[in-house]
């Protein structure tokens, strides 16, 4: 099994995508084109100002890691609202714990499909259950020995950006 | 009965999806969030099918699956894995312990349903009322009987009806029939040697194929602790020897749904008739009494405006049978239908005997009885149309 270092960025790059766009336009009907930039930009794309709906999942075993998948929450509800089949207005009435909800499964179906690809490939990892993260102006940063790489995607106009961090595993 | 289909999923959101994707399916969802909810609810209500994500809290898929292939009663409940777990070395794991089929996520809620069809006879709800089977169509019916003259009785008595009556003897051969047929009600009699016709009820309602279908107990009048045990165990009814054919025929009609209105209701040109049978039991008043009025609301909305009842068959008049067509008249009135009878000599003679019953006046045939209606224009007749 070759280490992280060994793994190229690319294999990355192109897993992340197929999970992304698997997963929204499966589950949204949305196309998801990634936007690649440079490393300097997508490091300032995570400086948050505006409210966030941040979904996180893990996977440990061969490899290590953390997705975080970063959403506005006016998007975050419109994707929730889409999953669960009502209108603006009905989502507003079911609030923030079913936004959060279902973020936390997109996520989870985003890390699952990116995992799996990577344990057919040798890589055999499992799944840590989704957690959820609210609010504007804050950071998120990886301890040092942890690589990060930062993916963005454009969903019907909307970005999407994608937060890996991975870490040698077993 | 419906399908029940259990969801276990930490994620609201995947079974609000799960119940949004089969709301247009005869069917229920139970749902739990964990494996320990899963077992306990799989354990108080049996599903038909369950639907299994890996990664949850408290306990997790595998663990819950381990423990359902554990337990006797429900280790052949079928489950899908419905999962964002996937990967060939984790899914070959899962389906070791034994799985009826595997789903990662992210899922179109096509496959789900179509995946899940193929463990249960998923059938769509219609708007419409249901189309139920009516007593021309044919049905199978398997008698579980010792005793060839009690077959032949129930053979020789329902020869009339397009249902194919199938006599075994012993539980295995039961089984083996019901696996190779689609049976639509099935008689037991309790008086198989050793609780035989309890352990085959049993094993009847873990197969997929018999779970829902009717199965009635056959008893002596007098074995009331047979005829409680097999009730307490979830039999749908019984049927006591000596047997009434024309009872077991309305209880068989009854557990199998079937639409027995065109045995008393027609239409015949610009009438609506009512004919009751020779024998009016209080299966065939209860009968009767349930589809009348959908059926004059039927005739009103198709045009009709005259009904007869038709009593010319009749042999005997009691006090139920005056009540229904009492309630049948009122019927009539409520809608402003005009009605008239037909009978016979002894309804007629019987009809002098009761008060409400008194001034009833009937025709001798169905023509005098339409023809009395063309007359009602005119002065009364001799058998005056009422409305």
């Amino acid at each position: 099994m070759p280490a992280i270092t060994e793994i190229p960025d690319t294999l990355f790059e192109s897993t992340i995508t197929r999970a992304v766009q698997e997963v929204f336009s499966t589950m949204l009907s949305e196309p998801a084109t990634y936007q690649p930039q440079s490393s300097a930009s997508m490091e300032d794309a995570l400086s948050i100002e505006h409210p966030q709906v941040v979904g996180t999942v893990g996977f440990i075993g061969a490899l290590n890691g953390l997705l975080y998948l970063y959403l506005d929450v006016a998007f975050a509800e419109k994707c929730a609202g889409s999953l669960l089949g009502v209108s603006r207005e009905e989502m507003a009435e079911l609030g923030d714990e079913a936004v959060n909800d279902a973020i936390g499964e997109l996520t989870n179906m985003t890390v699952g499909t990116f995992k799996n690809q990577l344990s057919d490939r040798g890589f055999p990892c499992r799944l840590t259950i989704p957690s959820i993260l609210r609010g504007s102006h804050f950071r998120i940063e990886p301890i040092s020995s942890a690589t990060r790489r930062i993916y963005r995607f454009d969903i019907a106009g909307t970005i999407l950006t994608a937060d890996l961090l991975m870490q040698p595993g077993d | 009965m419906r399908y029940k289909i259990l969801s276990v999923d930490d994620s609201k959101t995947v079974r609000i999806i799960i119940k949004k994707a089969f709301k247009n399916y005869d069917c229920d969802i139970l749902e739990a969030s964990n494996g320990v909810e899963g077992l306990a609810l799989a354990n108080k209500e049996p599903p038909d099918v369950i639907l299994l994500d890996v990664t949850m809290p408290v306990m997790d898929g595998v663990e819950m699956l381990t423990k359902l292939k554990a337990e006797p009663a429900l280790k052949a409940i079928p489950v899908i894995m419905l999962t964002a777990e996937g990967g060939k070395d984790n899914v070959l794991k899962i389906a070791k312990i034994g799985v009826r089929d595997y789903i990662v996520k992210p899922f179109k809620e096509d496959i789900l349903v179509q995946k899940v069809g193929r463990v249960i006879d998923l059938k769509p709800i219609t708007d419409a009322p249901a189309k139920g089977k009516s007593i021309f169509d044919p049905a199978k019916i398997l008698v579980v009987e010792d005793k060839p003259a009690i077959v032949a009785q129930i053979q020789e008595g329902l020869k009339h009806t397009p249902w194919q009556v199938h006599g075994v003897t012993t539980t295995g051969e039961a089984i083996d029939y019901c696996g190779a047929n689609n049976v639509d009600l099935i008689l037991i009699t309790l008086s198989l040697p050793e609780d035989a016709a309890f352990t085959l009820f049993r094993i009847l309602r873990t197969s997929l194929k018999t779970k829902y279908t009717p199965i009635f107990g056959l008893a002596v009048k007098t074995d009331s602790v047979a005829q409680q045990q097999a009730q307490q165990l979830g039999f749908t009814g019984i049927a006591t020897k000596p047997l009434d054919i024309p009872d077991l025929e309305a209880k068989i009609s009854r557990a199998m749904n079937l639409d027995t209105s065109e045995r008393y209701f027609r239409t015949e040109k610009d009438l609506f008739i009512m004919r009751l049978p020779e024998i009016c039991g209080p299966s065939t008043v209860h009968e009767v009494t349930t589809y009348l009025k959908n059926k004059v609301s039927e005739a009103v909305d198709s045009g009709i405006n005259r009904a007869v009842f038709d009593l010319h068959e009749v042999k005997r008049l009691d006090m139920a049978l005056i009540k229904l067509l009492l309630g049948a008249m009122q019927t009539c009135r409520d809608v402003a239908l005009s009605y008239t009878l037909v009978g016979n000599p002894a309804v007629v003679a019987e009809c002098r005997g009761y008060e409400d019953t008194r001034t009833w006046q009937f025709h001798e045939t169905m023509e005098e009885a339409r023809q009395s209606f063309i007359k009602v224009a005119a002065p009364s007749s001799a058998a005056p149309v009422a409305s």
